[in-house]
């Protein structure tokens, strides 16, 4: 921290909060809200002088409440800037400090919170996790059993600069416990509060059990736990290295813990599963490894920032294997447990790779993007109209689309990564997306089923999963039916029920309409959209009376080969069920409704121009055929 | 026991029972077993974590000779305080209908009604915690085919609560727990002076 403060080309902004982010990657606008701390940066020299004479006493949140300070005060003693600051909460304005400050003349009364604009080019969220409050379970007892502590406040015991000076002593009454008990998910793994794993906790447990055990051999130390979880590289001998100096290891959740009112000392009841024998044990000190959460503004910062969530609250990645460290906007990083619970070397990891990934938009003038992105007819919007509109903006999984009641859309082509969504969404087909434009998949439609339509399986793909699922059961010589046509798309979004129309009215046998599993979207919801449209297709050509099979949705991954073509198949197989002469009384009796849905296509720019090259590929294609 | 087949497998039987849906999320974190005041108070080899693991490995042999089957009086302490939501008194009872559809006999000993005197009033049947006693239309030997209360043996968990608010005497425990048992158990106490 104080290396980073003392070089020149990093400036250290704390008590400051983000307010607005606008902009896109490269040019992000960035409000801060710098607040008054009442003590002036450019003259304050760290001498403690105000804090010494403040007559306030509040608990101090850093010692976990567990000690006191002033209200002139630094957040820790570490603390970078070293600058005080004065809580306002808590000062009774006797401004002792302002004497005891004198000829430095830092402390400023008059002081008031200040909004600055900055141009940035890429940020960096580390805002790091919160914990879960264990007084909820209330057959922990923590907050009724003064003994029974969490495992923060034990870290604060523990620390030689703590509150007790690294005395290892019990809140009831001042004395070393002999006998100490750590409780292992507390709260995490549990389906009433979280159910994730928090993934630093089992180390922490032995690492606080190892640092007690140390300073008092004599301690009997025993870690209830469900599972150890000792993945990376030396956590296993440390975990061996805990068991050799005597630390016990129980296996089994406790279901309770009761107090003896005269000497609070704590029974934790559990089920010592190895054994198969509950186990009621007295311990002096019983200390609870609570789950990681989210910090409380995660949510807030989500907004600002334009970031999406994870199930469970943490900031969600771009892609969960391949883009960990990128935000789904372009120029916003992560770095440590605001992403998900991680430990320190896995923090500092990510940070480095958060900087190196921000150092290459610093570095460059120009930012290349997909040349897929969407761009707007403006006259056709319903919203230019005056009507109420917006999906659009609903479907971006992004925010690249600026969407504002009254007025056609503008889409940020930065912030686009050319899902589709939008596209597809559009009642009005107001929106195209570059090099997959309605025109072009309209007239490959055309083109596949030029010749003996009601033979054809039509397979809508999209381009990360079920393309490359194609592409493996190719590649595999997986059979399957011959009579399949496929088209790739960016993402299952974009597959507009236009295109399903459009197959049905010239005739197709069966379509196919796949894209990636949701959870390996790589268009973060772009699924969701597609899913969404496929089930609302789905139910209208059942209330249709479309044969089963006719019309099938499956989320196909790359590397599910077998499955595409298992699907094509078992579509084959129904096709054939069906038998011809159904299929074309189906055909015929469906085209006037298909008919219907399409009328406003051929009012898209070049989509009428498209459809005559492809009336005349057909005819070159019929006369052919005849002439075999 | 017959080899069990995915279909038919003791796991997939008690998922598909209203309350067994969570088998397979069971930790093995023994919460159950530490709540237990069974385990605590009178059968200190009751353990419903050991039944769902046996369930778990379609262990009919071990599940349906488990104390635990028979024993739950499914009074939900261990439930709320699942991590994994499993509602084990649940995940019991399935095991326990598996049981007796295999044809195991409860060992518990329930409730018998005497048909002869019964009179159907249904006063059992609203006290039963279990839901366990019906009203039937049976033959009995000498009244006929009249309504009397019946017992189902998969249900009943012998509290005694029946016997307790029978007003014809008609139903009643068995061995131990009979009137007369329970009667002479008393007048021992007093005669010793236990409860002077």
């Amino acid at each position: 921290m104080v290396d980073a403060a003392r070089q020149p080309l990093i400036q250290v902004k704390t008590f400051t909060e983000v307010e607005k982010v606008e902009g896109f990657v490269g040019n992000f606008k960035v409000t801060l809200r710098e607040k008054a701390k009442y003590v002036r940066a450019d003259r304050c020299n760290g001498c403690a002088a105000c804090a010494k004479v403040c007559p306030v006493e509040v608990p101090n949140p850093f010692e976990m409440n567990l000690a006191p300070r002033k209200a002139a005060y630094i957040p820790m003693s570490q603390s970078v800037p070293l600058i005080y600051n004065i809580d306002m909460d808590a000062c009774i304005h006797c401004y002792k400090c302002v004497e005891a400050c004198g000829a430095l003349e830092a402390i400023d009364f008059s002081m008031e919170d200040k909004l600055v604009e900055e141009e940035i080019g890429a940020i960096i969220v580390a805002t790091g996790f919160s914990h879960f409050d264990p007084s909820v379970m209330s057959e922990y007892g923590f907050g009724r059993f003064p003994n029974v502590i969490t495992a923060m406040e034990m870290e604060r015991i523990n620390n030689s600069a703590g509150p007790t000076n690294g005395a290892l002593i019990r809140p009831s009454d001042g004395k070393t416990p002999k006998n100490l008990a750590f409780i292992n998910c507390v709260g995490s793994r549990d389906k009433r509060y979280i159910p994730s794993c928090s993934n630093f906790c089992c180390m922490y447990s032995i690492k606080n059990a190892i640092l007690a055990k140390q300073m008092h051999p004599d301690t009997e130390i025993t870690v209830y736990y469900i599972d150890i979880r000792t993945p990376s590289k030396g956590y296993e001998e440390f975990y061996d290295r805990a068991r050799e100096m005597g630390i016990r290891f129980v296996q089994g959740r406790p279901a309770m813990i009761t107090e003896n009112p005269d000497t609070h000392n704590l029974t934790v009841h559990g089920e010592d599963t190895m054994l198969g024998q509950v186990m009621s044990r007295e311990y002096d000190m019983v200390m609870l490894n609570q789950a990681a959460i989210p910090q409380p503004d995660q949510n807030h910062m989500s907004s600002v920032l334009n970031v999406a969530q994870s199930p469970g609250g943490w900031f969600m990645e771009y892609h969960p294997k391949l883009r960990p460290i990128d935000s789904p906007t372009d120029g916003i990083f992560f770095a440590g447990a605001c992403q998900g619970p991680k430990d320190i070397p896995a923090s500092v990891a990510q940070g480095s790779a958060a900087a190196s990934r921000a150092s290459r938009i610093l570095h460059s003038d120009q930012w290349q993007i997909e040349p897929t992105v969407a761009v707007v007819w403006p006259e056709k919007c319903l919203s230019a109209q005056g009507k109420t509109c917006g999906m659009c903006a609903r479907a971006c999984p992004y925010g690249a689309v600026d969407y504002v009641q009254g007025k056609a859309p503008t889409i940020i082509t930065a912030k686009c990564h050319g899902c589709g969504g939008c596209v597809a969404e559009c009642p009005t087909d107001t929106i195209t997306q570059l090099h997959y434009t309605d025109a072009e998949i309209l007239s490959q439609i055309r083109t596949l089923l030029a010749t003996e339509p009601e033979k054809k399986i039509l397979a809508l793909r999209c381009h990360w999963c079920s393309y490359g699922g194609a592409d493996l059961a190719g590649t595999s010589h997986f059979e399957y039916s011959a009579n399949e046509r496929g088209i790739k798309v960016m993402c299952s979004a974009r597959m507009d029920s236009d295109f399903v129309y459009e197959a049905y009215r010239l005739g197709a046998g069966a379509v196919l309409y796949s894209g990636c599993h949701q959870q390996d979207c790589h268009y973060i919801t772009g699924q969701i959209v597609g899913a969404k449209r496929a089930t609302r297709l789905q139910g209208m050509f059942e209330r249709m009376g479309m044969s089963p099979g006719r019309f099938r949705v499956e989320w196909i991954s790359a590397a599910e080969g077998d499955k595409y073509a298992r699907v094509i198949n078992e579509m084959q197989a129904s096709l054939d069920e069906i038998g011809p002469e159904k299929l074309h009384d189906e055909i015929t009796r469906m085209r006037p409704e298909m008919a219907k849905r399409i009328t406003k296509l051929p009012n898209i720019p070049l989509v009428q121009q498209a459809f005559n090259r492809a009336d005349e590929f057909q005819t070159i294609m019929l006369n052919e055929v005849k002439a075999k | 026991m017959s080899a069990p087949t995915p279909n038919n497998s003791l796991s997939q039987r008690v998922k598909a029972t209203p309350g067994g849906e969570h088998l397979l999320m069971c930790y093995s974190c023994g919460t159950c077993v530490s709540k237990c005041m069974i385990q605590e108070k009178i059968n200190p080899n009751y353990n419903p974590r050991r039944l769902i693991r046996e369930a778990v490995f379609d262990d009919t042999g071990l599940a349906f000779a488990d104390d635990t089957t028979w024993q739950c009086t499914a009074c939900d302490l261990c439930y709320p305080a699942c991590p994994q939501k499993i509602h084990i008194s649940g995940v019991i009872n399935a095991v326990k209908q598996a049981a007796l559809d295999a044809g195991v006999k409860n060992p518990a000993q329930i409730a018998q009604v005497d048909a002869q005197t019964c009179i159907a009033c249904g006063l059992c049947v609203e006290v039963c915690p279990y839901e366990a006693i019906n009203i039937k239309v049976l033959r009995v030997p000498n009244r006929g085919i009249i309504p009397v209360a019946d017992v189902d043996a998969g249900k009943c968990m012998a509290c005694g609560l029946c016997s307790a608010t029978c007003k014809s005497t008609s139903i009643r425990q068995t061995n131990e727990f009979t009137d007369q048992a329970l009667m002479d158990n008393l007048w021992g106490y007093l005669a010793k002076g236990d409860l002077a």
